[in-house]
């Protein structure tokens, strides 16, 4: 990447005179860094402020197996979250990828197709979660029949982050220089092999970063679960209901009832994305390296 | 063989490309089924121009709303916007190696706390914060604030992305010519990255004309005419979330309808994106 | 340069951790962020969504729903009330807001805020058990035609001595219980949905029954009462709950309605407010908007 500018060695009192030739770039300096320190202010005061109201209720109870309204458990919602990720992850994941495959290798570029599916996926992309949720109920719970369930919400959820995975395959793939293409046929390789061994896998940090992208989503998604994936706290089947981590705690915090186990909550999900965010960033580094 | 695998492969992706633009098919074809009808009924220049909205009376206005998700999105974008831009600023050209290391999982976490977790920060902490400058704490300067943390992760990315992208002969081109570090990137670097940072903000604004959970919390919702910073306001989305569960027939589909409206809202949106870019790419 | 960058960072973020570390405390000291320069007067009305059974219940109660000329009940909420989806909210607001004024299920009733007397009456257990305090309203469940065995013998065990305890311990009113409850060895699953403001006493009632008859399963959803109504109408869910009475219009629509429990609703102010109860006549006045002024009740 870009060399950081800042490196370069300039003594302070050069710079101060560069200041006073120049008032403007103190003025410019100076909003920079308050901005920032705005930023890293907001994120210190917002980690904090949950962190301050939920770690004296973060207590062993809250991690019994079983749900009863006694120990307000956050098991059964952190395996539903895992399940709903995995399971939606499974859906868009590779109908995502491949579509964006047709379009970035197969079909003819910039063509009205190509185009027109492009543009579709933007303007999904776009829409509020709570719309997802309305279709999810509409479609999945009472069309399809298959009332409140993690099917219906891991469906509702797959179609929500799909345009967001078919965004960033889309942008990875022809970031992948032709010349790895052309590199492959030459030495006799065929469309599949060239696609498998070369292409994709130059793309897959950036594939990866939609998919942790949308794993931020799910993890965050309360509008659209709602009212497809219902509300019980219970470790369902497929076509049970069950609610999810930021539903639990949504959950929780309505009736007023359980507001510091909320809390405690928010801390879990917040560690988890955290990690989840480490772990990918990690992935993707080892993968841009190797 | 070979040529059998290639085109079971071809078949497979094919239908993938189907399926999604089924799915975006489905959810269009199904927010215009349900939606259209009860606008007609209701007439569309009584639904976007009416002022009332009242559904156990059978009015359904949707203007107080829709002026509602506009002055709270502009008021979020004029708070979050410098910030967050100047922010992209510091992380793409004047922050140390090390400490980006810090501030980009930082903002990243950002993007990704739920909004239920912002919806509590906003009631617990900014509510009284704003009712200290007047008004009852539940009101659209609240909505604003909320909705410029929120959309600051987005913004921050995105325009970091694309200062990054700007070659760095601009930069160092700038400087050979006597300009100091700042003149340098603000006056090259940043309106050559001008298309990225646009984009930047039609996702900011995308996401603050979206946002549900956490705006329900702390804008007050009620269904009239804003009437200043102060007082309480309803949004498109908290119109939807708030009588969704219960609403039926005409009701229900009126809150669709305001589901479409909203969904015109990010086409448009879109479209302004996609001129922009094309303006840029020629 | 670059350490001179370094360390101004370092030290901005130390000193606001630091002023993080500070805030809860002062503020768990004076909930209320106490220096408000001079009070406010001005009411600030929290009412809840129109599909929530505790709102339907409490402008039934109090008058502010009333028929219009032509027969149709008209709910005259006054449009500047802050409108909340959920109890919390309305508790939280209640909480920090010198000068609101909500209501809540009395089983949600915390120390933050303060119930007013209505008509003179203290909201209390006892008090709506002797009718005495008017702002009082049914827990119902509704099925729609033949229900299973379980559902019955889930229902029968609401009703019974057993049930009845359970939901006097979580906060709200017996109502005339039927009876000793014993397990016949139901099995199967049962999907309850509705009110959130029945699911708490739903769930214990559940947690009980289930160590009962361990062969049940039972699913509670929480949303509120219409959708309940509209979810066992649907045949989405075996039993719907309502914190409200059921309506005509969905009695019509073949479902049967239980009364399981009743319940208060408190009508709720910060604490630092001096009003100390209130009548049902201003009670409507307040929410109805043609009193603003807490001087006007004082």
């Amino acid at each position: 990447m870009t060399p950081s500018p800042s490196k370069r060695s300039t003594s302070l009192s050069r710079r101060l005179r560069e200041y006073r030739r120049s008032p403007i770039s103190l003025v410019l300096r100076v909003a920079v860094m308050v901005s920032t320190l705005l930023t890293v202010a907001l994120f210190v005061y917002l980690v904090g402020y949950i962190f301050m109201r939920g770690l004296p209720y973060l207590k062993p109870s809250l991690f019994e197996p079983v749900y009863t309204s006694q120990n307000v458990s956050l098991i059964p919602a952190l395996v539903n979250t895992l399940t709903m990720t995995l399971l939606s992850l499974l859906l868009a994941g590779p109908v995502g990828v491949f579509a964006s495959v047709y379009l970035v290798e197969y079909a003819t570029r910039g063509s009205r197709w190509v185009t027109v599916v492009r543009r579709a996926a933007e303007t999904l992309s776009g829409i509020p979660s709570i719309l997802y949720g309305l279709f999810g109920t509409l479609f999945f719970v009472n069309f399809l029949g298959w009332g409140y369930s993690l099917l219906a919400g891991a469906f509702t959820l797959a179609i929500m982050i799909l345009p967001l995975i078919m965004r960033t395959s889309q942008e990875a793939l022809q970031a992948v220089p032709d010349s790895y293409r052309e590199g492959s046929y030459g030495l006799g390789a065929g469309k599949l092999r060239t696609l498998f061994c070369i292409v994709l896998p130059s793309a897959v940090p950036g594939i990866l970063s939609g998919i942790i992208l949308s794993m931020g989503r799910i993890l965050g998604e309360t509008a659209a679960l709602v009212y497809t994936a219902g509300t019980v706290a219970q470790i369902p089947d497929l076509m049970g209901s069950g609610r999810t981590l930021a539903v639990h705690m949504w959950a929780l915090y309505s009736e007023g009832l359980y507001m510091n186990e909320a809390y405690a909550t928010a801390i879990i999900l917040v560690g988890l994305v955290f990690v989840i965010q480490a772990l990918a960033t990690a992935i993707a580094r080892k993968l841009t390296k190797g | 063989m070979q040529q059998i695998r290639e085109r079971l492969f071809r078949r497979l992706i094919i239908l993938c490309t189907w399926a999604s633009l089924v799915a975006v098919g489905l959810i269009c074809l199904f927010l215009l089924l349900s939606g259209l009808p009860a606008l007609m009924e209701i007439g569309p220049l009584r639904f976007l121009l009416g002022t009332e909205w009242r559904p156990l009376a059978g009015l359904y206005g949707i203007l107080p709303m829709i002026m509602g998700s506009i002055w709270v999105t502009a008021g979020a974008m004029a708070m979050g916007l410098p910030v967050g831009l100047l922010t992209a600023v510091f992380l793409a050209r004047f922050c140390p190696e090390w400490l980006h290391r810090i501030l980009s999982p930082m903002v990243g976490l950002l993007a990704a706390i739920p909004s239920v977790v912002y919806g509590f920060f906003g009631i617990a902490v900014l509510v009284p914060a704003v009712r200290q400058i007047g008004g009852h704490g539940s009101s659209m300067f609240t909505a604003m604030l909320l909705l410029a943390i929120m959309i600051l992760p987005t913004v921050i990315s995105v325009s970091e992305a694309a200062l990054r992208a700007v070659p760095d002969s601009y930069y160092e081109g700038a400087l050979a010519l006597g300009a100091t570090h700042e003149r340098s990137v603000f006056f090259t670097v940043l309106p050559a990255a001008r298309s990225g940072v646009l984009a930047g903000v039609v996702l900011g604004v995308g996401r603050a004309i979206g946002e549900t959970m956490a705006v329900v919390m702390v804008a007050g919702n009620q269904p009239r005419m804003p009437k200043g910073l102060l007082a309480g306001v309803r949004t498109l989305t908290a119109n939807i979330v708030l009588e969704m569960g219960y609403a039926v027939d005409l009701h229900r589909g009126a809150l669709i309808a305001t589901g479409l409206v909203l969904f015109i809202f990010i086409l448009l949106l879109n479209q302004l994106l996609a001129s922009i870019t094309r303006k840029e790419e020629r | 340069m670059k350490h001179l960058f370094g360390r101004t960072a370092i030290i901005a973020m130390l000193l606001l951790s630091l002023l993080v570390g500070c805030a809860p405390a002062e503020q768990s000291s004076t909930p209320e962020g106490g220096d408000t320069p001079a009070k406010p007067e001005l009411i600030q009305v929290i009412t809840r969504e129109e599909g929530s059974g505790t709102r339907s219940a409490f402008v039934e109660l109090s008058g502010v729903e009333q028929k219009d000329a032509s027969g149709t009940k008209m709910d005259h909420t006054t449009v500047e009330a802050t409108t909340s989806n959920s109890t919390s909210v309305v508790l939280a607001t209640v909480m920090q807001g010198p000068a609101a004024i909500g209501y809540v299920s009395m089983g949600s009733l915390s120390d933050g805020v303060k119930a007013l007397d209505v008509e003179g009456v203290k909201a209390t257990a006892e008090n709506v058990q002797n009718g005495s305090y008017k702002l009082a309203r049914p827990f119902n469940i509704a099925t729609k035609g033949e229900v299973s065995a379980q559902t019955e013998d889930f229902i029968r065990f609401i009703l019974s001595n057993q049930g009845q305890v359970i939901a006097e311990e979580t906060g709200y009113v017996a109502i005339e219980a039927q009876g000793d409850y014993e397990a016949a060895g139901a099995s199967g699953k049962i999907v309850v949905s509705g009110s959130s403001s029945v699911t708490p006493v739903m769930e214990k009632l559940k947690e009980a029954y289930v160590a009962l008859n361990p062969d049940v399963n039972i699913e509670v959803q929480q949303s509120d009462s219409t959708t309940g109504m509209t979810n066992a109408i649907d045949g989405i869910c075996d039993i719907g709950m309502a914190s409200r009475e059921v309506k005509d219009s969905e009695l019509e629509k073949g479902l049967d309605a239980t009364v399981i429990a009743m319940d208060g609703i408190a009508v709720i102010v910060h604490p630092e407010n001096s009003v100390p109860g209130l009548t049902m006549e201003q009670i409507k006045d307040i929410f109805v908007g043609t009193i603003t002024d807490w001087n006007e009740v004082k």
